[in-house]
């Protein structure tokens, strides 16, 4: 469906993204990972047609570069922060997006109320919430039904709430046969979202294979923040049994803890039954300052170089 | 065309929606009106009335209609481009040249409705009030004020392609309208006498700025005697001929919309969104 070979894009001197290949089938869920400045934002602009870019880059047998207008109709793009007419409304502005892509205006109304905004229909989009801009954006992508689905960072500004929706959308979308690529922070979420992970480092494919290999190989990890209430010197031990060399330090009145995803919840589980109160909790999943790419192994899994 | 069809739509509503088409076209009948009022206090209005007015409006024309032009046009894509929906539109299943055609044609015919608004309005108030002589003149005066327009958006729209951001766009946008009305009589004028002062060497100057174009074309459509244009009159009238010149300055006038819109097409085919 998607089939993208040696694609590479410079700004002068610099090299942004270099040399990426990868497919992706109908029915998969690629999700493209990496610290910011890694190249994401750049891969997903190139598979678009939104910039100019080496090698060469196929929407179901579509050259990107050559017939962008007619790839552009096979995909629905949510890019990182979209931007909208402010003067239009919900409505309009689904009307127009509808009438350049050929759909039925009753589709475009159908893709407001579907994305909760229906009471907001002629409400301007200066008006709108940011949670409820991406919304608006989102049913754009998904007006006209694409067969390919780009998301760049979609949960970027989403509370949680929002955040699954947006899971369940892409998993109803793998369901229902389309193919969705997704540029994300959320480690977390790669191993239950996607088939396969794509691991972009200074514009380096590092890792492609299997989101599950992904999720042992890289270890997603979170930075807990606790307040304990002046029980710091007996939870440190105890937080060092699951999550070793954890106790990064403090700041305040809140301890700082760096451990895997998948253990955040056993560390805070483990401190309340050994009896130590836990007054409150952060989480802050931060890849880019983080261990986590570097863990990912030197040969770059199993399709880093097909 | 159905890409570019909904992008000039929207542009039209825009037009409409921010007011500017009426604050032009109000700007241009208040303009033709007071000229016709204060020639019409001197005794002028009435035979000569559309004649007086068209001669008047035209020096005024020249300074407004591209200024407003170049300023839109920049506008356009730079603002586009700035506030990020650029990127937005060029996600969509439309080509640049698509989108940039859109632009251009939605603005040229809302900046057309303007002057037909305004110079209408003046010009049907000012049939109420004194017999109606010269009409031809005066449409053919609103008729080359559009295609001055049409060029000036064009230049306005290859300003904006090439620049990142909107202010920048609408400074080289105020630089090129002040170079074109201003320093181009002196600069241009100046060095075509000082190199060649041959009527030949005055007619390619005049080529190369549309104001001139649009200027001499408008002379020539009110004066019978050429030689008010001095040595570039007499080299017309003598060598090229009435006919052959303004269908030369038509056809330069011409290549100032295609070619600066041909570019235009062109970069945004090769810029990145």
């Amino acid at each position: 469906m998607l089939s993208a070979r040696g694609v590479g894009k410079r700004y002068g001197a610099a090299t942004v993204l270099d040399d990426v290949t990868f497919d992706l089938a109908p029915g998969e869920v690629l999700a493209v990972i990496g610290p910011n400045g890694a190249g994401k934002t750049t891969l997903i602009k190139s598979l678009v047609g939104l910039v100019k870019f080496q090698g060469n880059v196929t929407v179901d047998g579509i050259d990107v570069a050559k017939h962008g207008r007619t790839a552009r109709a096979k995909i629905g793009y949510l890019s990182q922060n979209p931007a909208l007419h402010a003067d239009m409304t919900v409505s309009e502005t689904a009307l127009f997006y509808a009438d350049l892509k050929r759909v039925d205006a009753s589709r475009a109304r159908e893709g407001v109320e579907r994305a909760g905004l229906g009471d907001h229909a002629d409400k301007r989009v200066a008006a709108l919430s940011g949670g409820m801009r991406q919304r608006l954006a989102l049913a754009l992508a998904l007006l006209a039904d694409p067969p390919i689905l780009i998301l760049d960072e979609p949960v970027t500004g989403l509370d949680i709430a929002a955040r699954l929706e947006l899971r369940q959308l892409v998993l109803e979308q793998r369901t229902a046969g389309k193919a969705v690529l997704l540029s994300t922070h959320w480690l977390e979420d790669v191993p239950y979202i996607a088939d396969r992970a794509l691991v972009l480092e200074q514009g380096k494919t590092t890792y492609l294979g299997p989101a599950s290999e992904f999720a042992t190989a890289a270890a997603p990890r979170s930075r807990l923040y606790l307040r304990l209430n002046g029980h710091t010197p007996a939870a440190a031990p105890l937080i060092e049994e699951i999550a070793p060399g954890g106790v990064i330090g403090q700041a305040g009145d809140w301890l700082v803890v760096a451990c895997r995803a998948t253990e955040k919840a056993r560390v805070v589980e483990h401190l309340v039954v050994s009896g130590v109160k836990v007054l409150d909790f952060r989480v802050e999943d931060s890849p880019e300052d983080d261990v986590a790419f570097r863990t990912i192994p030197a040969a770059g899994g199993p399709d880093a170089r097909n | 065309m159905h890409e570019t069809n909904v992008i000039l739509r929207k542009e039209l509503r825009d037009a409409f929606r921010s007011r500017w088409l009426f604050a032009f076209a109000g700007t241009f009948a208040i303009l033709a009106l007071t000229l016709s009022l204060v020639q019409g206090s001197a005794g002028d209005l009435g035979a000569q009335g559309f004649n007086r007015t068209t001669a008047g409006l035209i020096n005024l024309c020249l300074l407004l209609v591209p200024l407003l032009a170049l300023v839109i046009g920049a506008g356009a894509l730079a603002g586009e481009r700035e506030r990020g929906t650029l990127a937005t539109l060029l996600s969509q299943p439309i080509s640049p040249a698509q989108l940039v055609l859109g632009k251009y044609l939605g603005l040229v015919i809302a900046v057309w409705m303007a002057i037909a608004l305004g110079f209408g309005a003046a010009g049907m108030l000012m049939a109420l009030v004194s017999p109606v002589t010269d009409v031809n003149h005066y449409l053919l005066f609103v008729g080359l004020s559009a295609v001055l327009a049409a060029a000036m958006l064009s230049l306005g729209l290859l300003i904006s392609v090439v620049s990142d951001g909107r202010l920048k766009a609408l400074s080289i946008a105020i630089v090129v309208w002040f170079l074109l009305v201003l320093l181009y009589d002196l600069g241009a004028v100046g060095l075509a006498l000082t190199v060649s002062s041959s009527g030949r060497s005055l007619l390619l100057v005049v080529l190369g700025n549309p104001i001139e174009c649009v200027r001499i074309l408008a002379i020539m459509s009110v004066e019978s005697d050429l030689d008010v244009l001095g040595p570039l009159g007499s080299y017309v009238s003598n060598e090229v001929g009435r006919g052959a010149g303004v269908a030369l300055l038509s056809v330069a006038l011409l290549a100032w919309v295609a070619i600066p819109l041909a570019a235009t097409l062109r970069i945004a085919g090769s810029r990145d969104a």
